[in-house]
């Protein structure tokens, strides 16, 4: 099954990549829903304390896994359903859509953390087309910096995951014949508590930066704002739902073997303060934006700071937290890249001074955007509120009540200039408009995906709770 | 096998200090091919001397490569591109002496491991060296006025990394040697469009063109 899972969105990139027009958006849509599918069953077995293996243990699939399986296919399922607005002819869209689901999913269902590596490399080089997609001048050095920036993070992640090999290796004193296993993260795990502490803080550091360099935090941030705000809008949802969110779980599969090899504390101060950077770069751009695009972009920076204030206050409080922070952000935000790239296409502008009256001049697309924009704001009844008390609540209990508060704060200057620009596009005389498109399918969609916002703050399916703390124990034991 | 691995991880960096100097830029790629052989010839020595045969292989990829299919990128890449990027009157002294700090700090990173009270394999004492490379690729990376300037220090950087790999682990497991090749390639031809679209918009590779996106 997790085989299948993983088969699917491949074998869907190859055949795309031969297929043109009608039959290539019905193939889409196809493989858009069998990935949903059978990722959603693979996910809500994980989740329920199930854990399935395959191909010899290099695949590997347990809470943790099924938590970033679940948000993975709904974002892709978010996304693909707004594709076929983007990909015209563009036959490599859907091709290279789908190979950057295939690599996101396995990067988050691989026991080998070699191979999690190749995989979320993977992720860069599949997205580098797809941000260059609209070939303008500036998307064009968008995605010069993105190949340039990831790659070179993604490269010092590779030196911190040859320094946990090489721990590895001073612990038996030699280098015995390598065995298949060497790199799998239950052995690791397993090993921890006997490997140098030193040389693991060393890899931990480099792991850090490399992967905090795809999770976009600061301040490793400089690629995110223009790749994302120049990406379609399709892209852009998955590259700021979930693809930052990727990088972060690859920080936080590391984090326990950390926490058990060099003792707890170092790799949670790491975080916290890598979190408080982020909220504080985001927070003083978010001030006064110009450009709805680029405001989702440095939220999402935002964001992933405070994912990672979440796992760096630790507990299973902390890290559930940061789990429905990240399961809540890709749906408020994959939702808000979408109806932005619908307001660009019926303004022509992505500057915040272009847009006026938007619920009178794009009905459904402005009011479901100010919708979302209230749920990334962190507002109730909305699940970002529930996940931000989490995280905080875990910051108090855990005995940082300053970090907390400058958190808070920095969280208040980032919603004041939210709420700012939110009031300067629905004000104002609307301009005569760009007929929009059909709003089916892409809209259903994202009905759901408001609604589901709606049922993580308000009323918890029954297992979500257990699911999110079984997950949350794999990160914090 | 100690001095067979710290002489040859030694050259490296000889080579990349002389790379930092260089100015043209076919004279860079020239010694990255040169750098790029030495590190070919350090993972055949290791598998040799190791009893690896896996890793022999190895080198003879990375030689295939880095030395003939990536230097012919980067040549294609450069075509019509001025021989020195920079206006001149522009010194090498100050990157030069900026790569011989970073030596220092590669030490100083890499102490827990070299140090005396360390144990492991007995290559470990080249460690220092080979992150190094990639530590003054990174710095070529950053203060690259042109983008191909910018694709050599990464492609520096990323032998810095495998020479790393090399000398810690005498290779990493199978499936990641060859995903991270496959990458390497992928991603120097990605490159290569990019850089042609630029050139093709600004008639230029400076990067001080690339000034669209701000703030």
């Amino acid at each position: 099954m997790i085989g299948a899972r993983l088969a699917l969105p491949l074998a869907a990139a190859g055949l795309l990549a031969r297929a043109r027009g009608r039959a290539a958006t019905a193939l889409h849509g196809a493989a858009v829903v069998g990935t949903l599918l059978i990722g959603l069953v693979v996910a809500v077995a994980a989740v329920r304390g199930t854990e399935a293996t395959a191909l010899g243990g290099v695949l590997r699939v347990d809470a943790l896994s099924g938590w970033m399986i679940m948000v993975i296919v709904v974002v892709a399922t978010l996304a693909g359903a707004e594709a076929p607005r983007y990909a015209a002819d563009g036959r490599a869209f859907y091709a290279l859509l789908h190979l950057m689901v295939f690599t996101m999913l396995l990067a988050v269902s691989t026991d080998d953390v070699g191979l999690m590596w190749v995989a979320v490399e993977g992720t860069t080089l599949a997205s580098v087309f797809l941000i260059n997609f609209e070939r303008t001048r500036a998307s064009l050095e968008a995605a010069y910096k993105y190949l340039l920036i990831c790659s070179v993070g993604i490269g010092v992640a590779f030196c911190g995951t040859v320094l946990v090999y090489y721990a590895e290796v001073m612990r038996q004193q030699t280098l015995a014949e390598h065995s298949a296993h060497a790199l799998r993260w239950t052995a690791l795990l397993a090993l921890a508590p006997a490997l140098p502490p030193r040389v693991l803080e060393i890899a931990f550091v480099f792991l850090v930066v490399g992967y905090g360099t795809k999770a976009g935090l600061a301040p490793m941030h400089t690629w995110l704002p223009d790749a994302h705000s120049e990406a379609p809008a399709p892209v852009s949802a998955l590259m700021s739902g979930v693809l930052l969110s990727v990088g972060v779980y690859a920080i936080a599969r590391f984090k326990p073997i950390v926490d058990a090899g060099a003792g707890p504390g170092f790799a949670g101060r790491i975080l916290l303060a890598l979190g408080l950077v982020s909220l504080a770069v985001a927070a003083a751009f978010l001030w006064a934006p110009a450009n709805y695009k680029r405001m989702l972009a440095y939220s999402s920076v935002e964001h992933m700071g405070l994912v990672a204030l979440g796992l760096g206050f630790g507990g299973v409080l902390g890290v559930s937290g940061a789990l429905l922070h990240v399961a809540n952000h890709a749906l408020a935000k994959s939702t808000l890249f979408l109806l932005a790239g619908r307001i660009r296409a019926s303004y022509g502008s992505a500057e915040l001074a272009a847009v006026r009256d938007l619920v009178a001049a794009v009905p459904f697309s402005g009011r479901a955007f100010m919708l979302a924009l209230f749920a990334l704001l962190g507002l109730p009844p909305f699940g970002l509120f529930v996940s931000e008390v989490m995280i905080f609540g875990a910051g108090f209990r855990a005995g940082h009540p300053w970090l907390a508060g400058v958190a808070l704060a920095l969280l208040l200057v980032a919603f004041a200039g939210l709420l700012r620009a939110a009031h300067r596009m629905l004000l104002g005389a609307a301009p005569t408009l760009a007929p929009a498109g059909a709003l089916w399918p892409g809209s259903v969609p994202i009905v759901v995906a408001l609604a589901a916002l709606v049922v993580t703050g308000l009323a918890w399916p029954p297992g979500l709770a257990d699911a999110l703390a079984l997950a949350a124990k794999v990160v914090s034991p | 096998m100690t001095v067979a691995s710290n002489f040859l991880a030694f050259v490296a960096l000889g080579l990349t200090l002389l790379l930092v100097w260089r100015q043209s830029w076919r004279g860079r790629v020239r010694l990255f091919v040169m750098q790029s052989s030495v590190l070919a010839a350090l993972a055949v020595t290791l598998g040799v001397l190791a009893r690896r045969p896996a890793l022999v292989a190895v080198g003879v990829v990375f030689a295939v490569m880095k030395t003939w299919i990536i230097p012919r990128v980067l040549r294609r890449m450069g075509q019509g591109n001025p021989l020195r990027p920079v206006a001149p009157g522009r010194s090498a002294g100050l990157p030069v002496l900026a790569a011989g700090a970073l030596v220092v700090v590669a030490y100083a990173v890499m102490l827990p491991i070299t140090g005396a009270a360390a144990v492991g394999i007995p290559t470990r004492g080249a460690l220092p060296l080979s992150f190094a490379v990639a530590l003054i690729g990174l710095l070529l990376c950053v203060t690259g006025r042109d983008a191909l300037g910018q694709v050599i220090g990464f492609l520096v950087f990323e032998n810095g990394l495998f020479g790393l790999a090399l000398l810690a682990t005498y290779g990493l497991p199978g499936i990641i040697e060859a995903g991270a090749f496959l990458e390497v390639l992928v991603l120097v031809l990605l490159m290569e469009g990019v850089l042609v679209q630029i050139r093709r918009e600004h008639e230029s590779l400076d990067i001080d063109r690339l000034r669209e996106l701000r703030g």
